[in-house]
Formats: structure tokens, C-alpha cells, sequence
């Protein structure tokens, strides 16, 4: 710490003016964010539009510019928004399954030992497997249609959430065991008041690793194993050549999963308010 | 000088072990050896010694929160094997839930302590008496990180209060507070503790603290410890008259007491400064 950290007159001014204040404040923050972000895509945009030009086949890779065009084509469409249903309902079901087996066995394996060595040597052995070497076994059993994306899906989303679930629990600190224990609560009340919510900021992370992964899976199973979806898109306009199209879809797929995550992202936010902001 | 009933001591300790095993060496510590000590019903004790001495230790293995390597530990002659609502700890890092409030705190044992049969208004009654003498006012609905080291400290110990444990075993619970509010906090724990009332209506109290005057202040009888290992060096009764008053540390009789103490761990201390 230099030595003039107690000078006053350095020291951060608390915020003084009122609300309006603090709104045009918030302003700024939001709109240098977007400056920010703007600069970023703007590079990237132009490095994507050169690469396109030194190509100079649109097949394989279409300018920007040709994107844009076929994104603002697709928007609103029924075909656009089918599909975006679709996905979406087989993520959001694929992951309210992986959540309603994951984080009770997570609590049953980080609570006790027993559980926990039987059950660990087949996570262990089949967490390193993606969930797309299962494709071609899942069409086999599960042939195409809804059931073999959302079983994939559920595979991603599964495992982030159970170890995030099980170190979790593991790492809830003593001294709250301890306090409700000399408080005189039984092992419902310490579950219920203390491990749950000491354990929910580290299951919350793993939620939103399992979206990622179930998202990501998601395109995987829908290229090959199903009639519908944000991936079918993808290999549908592929075999028609349409790659604008292809792009549009994938870029929609990005977007998707961004809005996702911003969405577990608001819950969390919610759910542990009394969690000490890292970066205030 | 007060005399306490001897015959049935509230908690009785005899020949107190505890070693710690490192579990990556395997290296044995010795933190307690052989301790043997009666706390009298209605007793306030004070434990002082050096940093690292064991007095946290000896206050886990009263509440039951770890078990003593060898002797035993009884509380109304029954071995103690677990924690139990009747023995209230304010913990040296105050372990208030995060997640709770500070009105959330206070409330957890009346609210869900086994067999608490208290209505909630009774219980919001309790609640808001504690807040209201700890200070905490206009904090009710605070996270403990929104919250100062003191007030921290505050609402620990409100949270033990407000159970109404029977014994109150407390690690050096006013060590992050000002001055003022440390001595007036003093007074307020020997009226809860039953200074002014009836002898044998009085809690029993094992207070761990660093300032040796507060022990002085506070004590029926003062355990002073060594450390390497953690022992009990000498037990000193403190013949001050109850109730105590703030006016009575400027007394030759209570400078004196505090010299005495001072002289007994002050090597002890040293020692263990120079160490760590
Ligand atoms: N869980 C543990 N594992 C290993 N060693 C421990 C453990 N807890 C305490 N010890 C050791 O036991 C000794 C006594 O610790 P304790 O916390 O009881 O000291 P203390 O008197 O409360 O000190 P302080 O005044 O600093 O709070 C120390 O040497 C400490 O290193
Ligand atoms: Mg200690």
C-alpha cells in the first residue's frame, strides 16, 4: 500500500448525488459497455470481411455483409422461430432432468461417504466421455427425434452440475455446522437453513456450467439425430449450399446460449443477494 | 467474598487431552494436557493466556463440538458428547450465517431450536429485545457482510443470547469493539448473566478474553494458561464485590489483581510472540 492511502484528500469520494445521479450513472456504465463491445465486433467483423474477400467464394465462407442479410431474412419467420422452440424446450427440459437427479445425488454423495464411494468410480469413469461419442448408440435405441437431443443434452448438463453440487456441499464451512449445531436445531433444520443455502452459490455456477455444456451438446444431437432444431438448421441449409444461411443459424445458436446464460446469470444475482459483491 | 456452591459443579473437566494430528504428516500436536477444572454453577470464569494456548479448544470441547483426546468432560454430571442448545457459544470468527439477516440470525434458535415451543410474536418480541441491547437497530435487515467487525461481534452475541442457554461460553466476544461499547456491553452481560438477582438463578459463564482487565471485571475466578503445552498455570479467585462497577478499576485492589495476572503470563506471552 503506497503511503498516502490515508491521505484524505485521495481518498474514493462516496457517491454523493442522489438517484439521478446514480441512473445517469448507471447510463454511462451501460452505454460504455456497449462502446466497448461495439470496438471488439467491429475488429472482428473486419477480419471476417477480409478473410471472406481473400476466399472470394461465398460457399465457403460469405461476407458479413451476406449474413446480415439472410439474419434479417430469417427473422420473424416461422422456420426461425420453430426452430429457436424447439432447442429451447429440449434444453430447458434436458436440464430441469439433469438438475431434479444431479443436485440431490450431489448432496446424497457430498453428504456421505458411503454414497459417495459407491457411486463416484462411475462418474469418474463416464464424465471424460463426451456426450457426443453416445450419438451413434443413441440413434440406435432412441432413433430420430426429440428423445436422442434431449438424452445428449441431459448428459452434458449433467455432470457439471453433480460435481459442482458434490464440492459444493463438501465445502461448506464448519464454523455455520457448528454455530446451528450449539444452537440446538436438528439435521433437517441444518440441511434445510444451512447446507442448502451455504452449498447454492457453488450449485448456481454449476447450473449455469450445465446450460453451456447442454447447449453446446445440443447442436451436436440435432445435426445428425433430429428432424428439428437449431442444429438441424445449421445442416439443412449445409446440404442446400446456403452457407449465409448456415452462418445466420450459428450465429442465432451463439445468441441463444448468450441470452441463456444471462438469464441463469439474473437468477443467481437474485437467489444469493446476500452473497458479498466480488467487484462492487 | 462470594461463596458458590461447591458440591455440584455445572461443568467438571478431569485430566483434559487434546492432541491435533496433522493429517498430511502425521505430526502430532499436543494443544491441552491434563486439565482438571470445576466451573460452579452461577460461576462467571475468565480464561486468559497467551495466543495459541488453547483456550478455543477447551471452549469446542465444552460446547461438544470436538471431542478431547483423553479425561472427560461433564456437564450436570453427565459426559458431554455433542452440542446441545443449553450450551450457547459466541465464536471467536462469529460464524453469523451469510445468508441470513441479522434479524434472521438472532431468530435461528428460538425459531428452529428442537422442541422451541415460543408463538411467533413471543419470539419476535425476543428477537427485537436483543437487537434493541446489542444496538443494532435500523440493522435488522443487513447481511453480516454489510456489517462492521463490531456489529458482527454484536450480533453473535445477541444470536447466543437470544437462545437463553444455560451456559454461555464465550471466545474473546468483545475483542473487535470500541472501547465504550466493550464496557457497556461488560455491564449489560453481568445483568443478563444475573449479577443483580438471585445467586442461584444466575447462568454459568466461561469467557475467554486477551484483556485481563475485562477478565478482572467480569470473573469469579480467573484461569490463567500456559502454553507448549496449553495447561492451566494457576487459578486466581477474585474477591471484588458484586455489582461490579465501572468505578472500581481506578481501585488499588483491582490494579493489583491486574498486575498479578499480568506478572503470570506476561513471560508466557512473550514467549509465545517472539515464536510465532
Ligand atoms: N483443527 C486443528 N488442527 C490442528 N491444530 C489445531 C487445530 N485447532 C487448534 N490447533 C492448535 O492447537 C493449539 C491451540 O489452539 P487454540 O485455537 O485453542 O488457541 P487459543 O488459545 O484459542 O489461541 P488464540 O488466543 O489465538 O485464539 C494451537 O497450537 C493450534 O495450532
Ligand atoms: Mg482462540
Amino acid at each position: 500500500m503506497k503511503a498516502d492511502a490515508f491521505d484524505g484528500r485521495r481518498m474514493p469520494e462516496r457517491p454523493r448525488h442522489g438517484l439521478a445521479g446514480y441512473r445517469s450513472r448507471r447510463l454511462w456504465d451501460a452505454a460504455t459497455g456497449v462502446g466497448v463491445y461495439l470496438r471488439t465486433m467491429v475488429v472482428f467483423l473486419l477480419v471476417w470481411q477480409a478473410a471472406a474477400l481473400w476466399i472470394g467464394n461465398p460457399i465457403l465462407l460469405p461476407t458479413p455483409v451476406d449474413v446480415a442479410e439472410s439474419f434479417v431474412e430469417l427473422a420473424g419467420t416461422g422456420e426461425m422461430i420453430t426452430n429457436i422452440v424447439v432447442s429451447v424446450t429440449r434444453l430447458v427440459a434436458s436440464f430441469l432432468l439433469a438438475a431434479v437427479i444431479a443436485v440431490p445425488l450431489g448432496f446424497a454423495m457430498g453428504l456421505n461417504r458411503t454414497v459417495f464411494e459407491m457411486i463416484d468410480p462411475t462418474v469418474e469413469l463416464l464424465r471424460p466421455i463426451s456426450g457426443i461419442a453416445w450419438i451413434p448408440l443413441g440413434l440406435f435405441i432412441l432413433g430420430i427425434g426429440d428423445a436422442l437431443p434431449t438424452a445428449i443434452m441431459f448428459y452434458g448438463a449433467f455432470f457439471p452440475l453433480l460435481i459442482n453440487t458434490i464440492t459444493a456441499v463438501r465445502s461448506v464451512d464448519r464454523s455455520y455446522l457448528n454455530a446451528a449445531r450449539t444452537l440446538g436445531v436438528g439435521r433437517a433444520t441444518v440441511l434445510l437453513q444451512v447446507i442448502i443455502p451455504a452449498a447454492l452459490p457453488g450449485i448456481l455456477v454449476g447450473a449455469r456450467l450445465a446450460a453451456g455444456a447442454g447447449w453446446m451438446s445440443m447442436v451436436a444431437a440435432e445435426l445428425i439425430g433430429a428432424p428439428s432444431g437449431l442444429g438441424f438448421a445449421v445442416e439443412w441449409y449445409r446440404e442446400l449450399l446456403m452457407t449465409p444461411k448456415v452462418l445466420a443459424f450459428v450465429v442465432l445458436i451463439g445468441l441463444m446460449g448468450y441470452l441463456f446464460d444471462r438469464v441463469l446469470r439474473a437468477v443467481q444475482r437474485s437467489l444469493t443477494r446476500w452473497a458479498e459483491p466480488r467487484n462492487a | 467474598m462470594e461463596t458458590l456452591n461447591d458440591a455440584a459443579p455445572k461443568l467438571r473437566l478431569r485430566g483434559v487431552r487434546k492432541e491435533f494430528v496433522l493429517p498430511r504428516t502425521g505430526e502430532r500436536t499436543v494443544a491441552l494436557e491434563e486439565i482438571d477444572l470445576d466451573v460452579k454453577r452461577g460461576e462467571f470464569l475468565c480464561i486468559v493466556g497467551p495466543s495459541g494456548c488453547g483456550k478455543t479448544t477447551i471452549l469446542n470441547m465444552i460446547a461438544g463440538l470436538t471431542a478431547p483426546t483423553g479425561g472427560s468432560l461433564e456437564i450436570d454430571g453427565k459426559p458431554i458428547d455433542g452440542p446441545g442448545a443449553e450450551r450457547g457459544v459466541v465464536f471467536q470468527d462469529y460464524a453469523l450465517f451469510p445468508w441470513k439477516t441479522v434479524w434472521e440470525n438472532i431468530e435461528f434458535g428460538p425459531r428452529y431450536r428442537k422442541g422451541s415451543a415460543l408463538a411467533k410474536s413471543q419470539r419476535d418480541e425476543r428477537v427485537r429485545h436483543f437487537i434493541d441491547l446489542v444496538a443494532l437497530n435500523g440493522a435488522e435487515n443487513k447481511y453480516p457482510y454489510e456489517l462492521s467487525g463490531g456489529m458482527r461481534q454484536r450480533c453473535a452475541f445477541a444470536r447466543a443470547l437470544a437462545n437463553d442457554p444455560d451456559v454461555l461460553l464465550m471466545d474473546e466476544p468483545f475483542a473487535a469493539l470500541d472501547a465504550q461499547t466493550r464496557v457497556i456491553l461488560q455491564e449489560e452481560l453481568l445483568r443478563i448473566w444475573g449479577e443483580t438477582g438471585a445467586r442461584d438463578e444466575r447462568r454459568t459463564v466461561v469467557f475467554i478474553t486477551h484483556g485481563i482487565d475485562e477478565a478482572v471485571f467480569l470473573a469469579n475466578r480467573i484461569v490463567v494458561m500456559g502454553s507448549h503445552p496449553g495447561r492451566i498455570r494457576e487459578i486466581k479467585t477474585v474477591d471484588l464485590p458484586r455489582p461490579r462497577k465501572p468505578e472500581m478499576r481506578a481501585s488499588a485492589a483491582f490494579q493489583e489483581l491486574v498486575e498479578h495476572i499480568w506478572q503470570l503470563i506476561r513471560d508466557e506471552a512473550y514467549a509465545a510472540t517472539v515464536k510465532a
